[in-house]
């Protein structure tokens, strides 16, 4: 399959062109990570969005005291990261993978660029890119209510 | 099924094993003194008194046929943290079985999807037994299971077993990680999207905290399962357990008598009612 037809067949494109779909992965690469190997790194300069093909990859944030905490891990047909997509594009947590990964590498600033200059495409990948967030601010919201906690008390 | 001649009168119960598997969650393994061995369906549940502290709702985490009947319970209040006390070769009572059943007959042909939150897996865990007795029956079978953090994930050795069988795809995943968990953080609602099932074909058998519940259903809903393939174990305050005294009432439904496993249309409106 070749990159154009990769991110043809992903749900962002569903109703683009295939003039516009080539646009999209005009932006795009095919990356890999091995085990351990960052996709993003807390403060680094946001400039990528990854979208998952194969593998896991963690979100994972250092607590002072605590370590390294994991937030969540992340699969297949899902996005890691929104930050490039709003200033001051800066990464806020660590992504990295736990097994080996497969992903569509976005070079964020051409991205950007086709967005504005085509809304329809803009549009495609807010689409994506909100229901990704609704979805994990959701989660996180369940994750705050720690609703396994045993009653009349968190441990 | 064996019905009680006097329903609300416990038959006396020996436990004869007692296993910890986690802080707060043990399980006891019961057997008659005198009565047959007791014949239910994987959902239902018996009411569990133990003598001179009072007497609690359980669902039955055996299989139906092959094992000696479990109960795996949290001590959380006034009677089953007592109850977690209790030595082996104490006597309790027991009543039941009582309620409706997961509809495994109904999905088979079909996919099954079970969706398990914390000690929801184990009402749930006749379910997958008597799914994997029956494999040939099912399609895909996928069960996701949730909990808080690692050292809450129950029947670890049997979860194990499962993996290992490698017809059934199991996801676990926790909302608090521990840096030595190497498996998949956040909440299990989030796993539905990805699991490997059909969804216009596939049964859901969804058992946990209420919330978590309505969120999973909701979450099948968008994946495309009917919602009348939607099932829910219900929890509401018991006494009579027979559909007498109106305690278990949740909107029109009696969750002993009519429950606890209720399909998903049964429940429009009533789980996200701050009352109820
Ligand atoms: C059909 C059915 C099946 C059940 N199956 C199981 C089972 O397999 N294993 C099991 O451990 N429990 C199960 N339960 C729940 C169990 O019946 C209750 O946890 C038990 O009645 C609590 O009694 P208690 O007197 O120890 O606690 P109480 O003194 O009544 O309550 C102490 C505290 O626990 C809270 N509480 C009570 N019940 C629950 C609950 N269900 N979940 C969370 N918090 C609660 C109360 O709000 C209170 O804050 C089931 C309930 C039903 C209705
Ligand atoms: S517990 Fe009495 S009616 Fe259900």
């Amino acid at each position: 399959m070749t990159l154009r037809e990769l991110v043809a067949s992903q749900r962002f494109c569903q109703g683009l062109s295939e003039g516009q779909c080539g646009e999209l992965a005009a932006c795009a690469s095919e990356r890999q990570f091995a085990p351990g190997e960052f996709l993003l790194r807390q403060h680094a300069p946001a400039d990528t969005f990854y979208w998952v093909l194969e593998g896991q990859v963690k979100i994972r944030l250092a607590l002072p005291g605590q370590g390294l905490v994991t937030l969540e891990t992340l699969g297949p047909d899902e996005a890691v990261g929104w930050s490039w997509f709003a200033p001051p594009y800066r990464c806020q947590f660590d992504a990295l993978a736990t097994t080996p990964t497969r992903t569509l590498a976005f070079a964020a600033a051409p991205l950007r660029a086709l967005m504005e200059r085509d809304p329809t495409v803009g549009c495609a990948v807010l689409k994506v890119l909100v229901s990704t967030l609704s979805e994990r601010v959701q989660s996180c919201r369940l994750q705050v209510l720690d609703v396994y906690a045993p009653p009349g008390g968190r441990r | 099924m064996s019905a009680p001649a006097e329903p609300t009168l416990p038959a006396p119960y020996r436990i004869v094993g007692r296993r910890q598997d986690s802080a707060d969650v043990f399980t006891w393994t019961v057997e008659p003194l005198g009565e047959p061995a007791l014949t239910f369906l994987p959902g239902q549940f018996n009411m569990l008194y133990a003598y001179g502290i009072g007497e609690v709702p359980v669902s039955i985490s055996s299989a139906a046929a092959g094992e000696p009947l479990l109960h795996t319970i949290r001590a959380v209040g006034s009677v089953t943290r007592p109850m977690a006390a209790l030595p082996v070769g104490t006597v309790i009572g027991r009543r039941g079985p009582y309620g409706s059943a997961w509809p495994l007959a109904e999905a088979e042909g079909g996919d099954l999807l079970i969706v398990a939150g914390g000690l929801g897996l184990a009402p749930l865990r006749p379910a997958i037994l008597g799914a994997l007795a029956r494999r040939a029956q099912f399609g895909r079978l996928c069960l996701l299971y949730g909990t808080r953090g690692p050292a809450d994930v129950l029947f670890a050795d049997q979860l194990a077993a499962w993996r290992a069988r490698g017809d059934l795809e199991l996801r676990v995943t926790v909302d608090r990680a521990t840096p030595d968990w190497t498996g998949e953080v956040g909440v299990v609602t989030r796993l539905i999207a990805r699991a490997d099932v059909d969804p216009a074909r596939t049964t859901a058998l969804v058992c946990g905290p209420e919330i978590m519940m309505r969120f999973a259903g909701e979450a099948l809903l968008r994946r495309g399962v009917p919602a009348t393939a939607i099932h829910l174990s219900l929890e509401r305050n018991m006494k009579c357990a027979v559909g007498y005294c109106g305690h278990c009432q949740l909107g029109p439904h009696f969750i002993c008598r009519d429950g606890p496993v209720l399909a998903w249309p049964r429940l429009a409106g009533l789980l996200d009612v701050a009352e109820l």
